[in-house]
């Protein structure tokens, strides 16, 4: 067993673990650092996959800035636990739960159909680069501009979005 | 001696060269040189007693902080609690990794001479790997405050958690500057084109007082240390905290000053380097790593000046610089940064 798949192994262990906690544990702030163990397990992932720089983006956007954002909110409001009694929602738990079976098993059936993935090209874009930071910002800011600029639209809209639902409460 | 074998011994012997100075010797008598510079700002003799000059108080204090009673509060949230100090420590630990700290040296070993460049690990990403590490170390503040169960710890954590996400961004933008003229984000690219041209505190001084600013916010140091604020707050986030976990946060503060320190002096004073100086062989590497960390020392001399010199800001001042002033200016500083790169 080579050491690559032993930390891929403890590394996807680590992240379906700590996903499944995020949901079952009962205190807000132990699920919001549950996401954070979540997606740093992603981040190891993402190096194995020889992508420094998204592993990189995704600790620094969501584990460091996002979550911290949720964890102040959570310790702002003070959500110590969750509301015990009865259910509240039982359909809405049957239509997540049936969601998630067909999810799932749509994504095993792709997943085993597929087989083995193919083996890049040697001579490939991104193969052999010492240095895949620029590719990606030229391909981001080339071929995908529109994509790019839309996306930092929607940002911004979110963001007037939140703004106005918060003013027009405090008028 | 195969490469392999010669690349996993070299990077064991950095780690253990850059450790040995810079948590070992340097990280006691740092908290020495604190209590002791504290003691000539403010014209007392400070600790005198324990060797000479007082040198060994740092080593009583750490055995009195092994010695003394571990108390844990009954209400607290005991794993968090207890993982909180080890997450403050990480950060600092790992920095190093990135950070440039000598030049270049060439090792002989059985006829075979290779090339060894002192830094533990040249990755691509490099300052992204520090932010990415730095943005996680907050983590530790929030939930000592947040596990102690004490509203005084919480405001200390809440306090630390707004704090870091304003002034993260304002670092992230001055640092971007610098990547911007050197063309990649390894920082031995960076402290070669230093080399190659100028000292980055030259044409970036702007960008050099934002970066300090908001490293000054990101190490919770005053006027920005909010989070604990004696004050107001008792000890802030870690009031609940004794013995060897309180040392662990109080450590954990000395080593981010140290990392951020060496991390100012890389992307502003040009590391390791000395403009007009070539550093070769055994003894220049030496000698590039004693300038490394004499310049480090100059920095860290800064921050206690600072802490013992500024009064604490308020709240709303904080937030107001980090927001309306800092950021702003950080924007300012890049596009600036960015029209000069591009007309050249």
């Amino acid at each position: 067993m080579s050491l690559e798949l032993v930390v891929f192994a403890i590394a996807s262990g680590l992240a379906i673990v700590s996903a499944l906690a995020m949901v079952v544990v009962k205190t807000p702030v132990k699920s919001v650092i549950s996401l954070v163990l979540t997606f740093f397990a992603l981040a190891v992932l993402s190096v194995l996959l020889s992508a420094p720089f998204i592993a990189a983006l995704q600790v620094i956007v969501y584990a460091g800035a996002i979550l911290v954002l949720f964890l102040f909110v959570v310790m702002l409001l003070n959500l110590t636990q969750e509301a015990e009694g009865h259910d509240e929602r039982p359909i809405q738990r049957l239509l997540g739960l049936v969601s998630v079976v067909a999810l799932g098993g749509l994504l095993l059936g792709v997943t085993l159909k597929a087989g083995a993935p193919p083996v890049p090209a040697a001579g490939g874009p991104i193969a052999n680069v010492k240095d895949e930071i620029p590719i990606l910002g030229r391909l981001l800011f080339s071929d995908h501009l529109l994509a790019f600029e839309a996306l930092s639209v929607l940002l911004l809209l979110a963001a007037v979005g939140a703004l106005i639902l918060s003013k027009r409460r405090f008028d | 001696m195969s490469d392999a074998t010669f690349i996993v011994v070299a990077a064991i012997a950095k780690i253990l060269l850059i450790w040995a100075i810079a948590l070992a010797a340097l990280l006691p008598n740092l908290v020495w040189a604190e209590r002791r510079g504290a003691g000539m700002i403010q014209d007392r003799p400070g600790p005198n007693r324990v060797g000479p000059f007082g040198l060994f108080q740092a080593v009583a204090d750490v055995i009195k902080l092994f010695m003394k009673e571990d108390v844990t509060p009954t209400y607290v949230d005991r794993f968090i609690y207890n993982l909180a100090p080890w997450i403050t420590m990480m950060p600092a630990l790992v920095t190093f990794a990135v950070i440039p700290f000598g030049a270049p040296l060439d090792v002989t070993i059985g006829g075979v001479t290779r090339h060894v460049p002192l830094i533990i690990a040249d990755v691509n990403i490099g300052i992204l790997y520090i932010f990415a590490f730095a943005s996680l170390g907050v983590y530790g503040i929030v939930l000592a405050g947040w596990s102690s169960n004490n509203k005084y710890s919480m405001m200390g954590g809440l306090r630390a958690s707004a704090q870091i996400i304003s002034y993260e961004l304002s670092m992230g933008f001055a640092a971007a500057s610098t990547f911007l003229v050197a063309g990649s984000l390894r920082l031995p690219a960076v402290v070669e084109w230093q080399q190659t041209h100028v000292w980055n505190v030259v044409p970036q001084f702007v960008g050099f007082l934002i970066f300090l600013i908001a490293v000054f916010a990101e190490t919770n140091r005053l006027p920005f240390d909010l989070a604990e604020a004696e004050a107001e707050l008792v000890a802030g986030f870690h009031t609940e905290y004794s013995a060897f976990k309180f040392g662990m946060f109080f450590m954990g503060e000395y080593a981010n000053i140290i990392a951020a320190s060496g991390l100012v002096v890389t992307l502003y004073f040009g590391g390791w380097s000395l403009p007009g100086v070539a550093f070769t062989g055994v003894w220049g590497a030496l000698a590039s790593i004693a300038v490394f960390f004499a310049k480090t020392l100059m920095f860290i001399a800064l921050f206690i000046w600072v802490r013992w010199t500024l009064p604490r800001f308020r709240y709303d001042q904080l937030m107001d610089l980090g927001w309306k002033v800092l950021l702003p200016l950080s924007f300012f500083h890049l596009i600036v940064v960015a029209a000069f790169v591009a007309a050249k």
